[in-house]
């Protein structure tokens, strides 16, 4: 037996009144399951009209309270208080380009230059001065070379 | 589970859209303002509880976990949890200083004063037991279905159809004279 065949054979009168007077005279609002049952059992029976019908005075007394209105005061509090982009424009395009891996790489690329032109530039330096020393040790026949060079 | 209308929107204020935030509390703003107003009867609480369960939502959105459960019933558990503690303090409050004249609601001479029926209604409303007004206000007025209603109140779909009924009744017959039609069978 399907569950609505089961549902059906149980939706008697008292069920149906009983449905109406918790969740009132529109069947939309009803338990899904019994919605079906429902309807064919209120097309069967005219008389349960009036069972909505009674309901549906008092949804309509229902809806005649107050609707809250979101003041402006309240709206702005709670936006300021909003999550923020994690992060601007500019950084966004640049992690989606794998940007800040290439610029890392062009950072760290500079940096091995800069040591590199530096080692070769105290070599270019202190080359002439060296130069002098083994001159000016060449004229001094007791010194060895190994002693002004280290 | 069905699926989640909010999943996608929930994502996207994770990430600090712009325009998701905005449609998210256009969205969920006015429902946690009238679930705590309804709840609480009181303007300037429910505002606070409103923007409290807006701004426990921002935190959640990022860390927010799709399948589990669906945005808007965990948002409707935050405010709800805000409105009981709130509920909660009213009734230490209550205890340790009674009142000295208790509000009995409007009676058949006050009734006729009362010309507004919305404010009528508010008052019956409010005169409600809590857990009557609570299935009331999750069912009727935030239409969430009734396995939702029942999961969030921790009772069963029976319990919570009972609680309905006999919310229903006693509004019936606090509202019997501004509705004659709707004086049930």
């Amino acid at each position: 037996m399907r569950i609505e065949d089961e549902t059906m054979s149980r939706m008697t009168r008292e069920r149906f009144e009983a449905l109406a007077d918790a969740w009132g005279g529109d069947l939309r609002r009803w338990p899904e399951a019994e919605r079906g049952p429902a309807e064919r059992l209120r097309a069967a029976d005219p008389a349960l009209a009036g069972v909505l019908e009674s309901a549906d005075a008092l949804d309509a007394l229902l809806h005649a309270a107050p609707r809250p209105v979101v003041s402006a005061a309240l709206r702005d509090r709670v936006l300021a208080a909003a999550p923020k982009p994690r992060r601007g424009g500019f950084a966004r395009w640049a992690v989606g380009r794998n940007l800040g891996w290439s610029l890392g790489a062009g950072w760290a690329a500079t940096a091995c230059a800069g040591v590199a032109a530096g080692v070769l530039l105290t070599h270019y330096i202190t080359a002439d001065a060296r130069a002098d020393a083994v001159l000016y040790q060449a004229g001094l026949s007791p010194v060895d070379d190994t002693e002004v060079l280290g | 589970m069905t699926a989640d209308p909010d999943e996608d929107l929930v994502r996207r204020v994770g990430r600090g859209e712009p325009a998701a935030v905005q449609a998210l509390v256009a969205r969920k703003l006015p429902r946690m303002l009238s679930l705590a107003r309804r709840m609480l009867g009181d303007e300037a609480e429910a505002e606070d509880v409103a923007q409290e369960a807006m701004l426990r939502a921002w935190r959640q959105a990022p860390k927010w976990k799709p399948g589990q459960a669906k945005f808007d019933t965990w948002l409707h558990r935050v405010g709800l949890n805000l409105c009981y503690d709130r509920l909660r303090r009213r009734r230490e409050i209550a205890t340790a200083a009674p009142p000295e004249q208790a509000d009995e609601g409007p009676g058949p001479d006050r009734g006729l004063l009362a010309a507004d029926t919305a404010v009528r209604v508010e008052a019956a409303l409010a005169a409600l037991p809590e857990r009557q007004r609570e299935a009331l206000v999750l069912c009727h007025y935030q239409e969430l279905s009734n396995i939702e209603a029942a999961a969030l109140m921790s009772v069963s779909v029976e319990a919570l159809e009972s609680l309905l009924s006999r919310g229903r009744r006693a509004l019936r017959a606090a509202l019997a004279d501004l509705a004659p039609g709707a004086g049930g069978r």
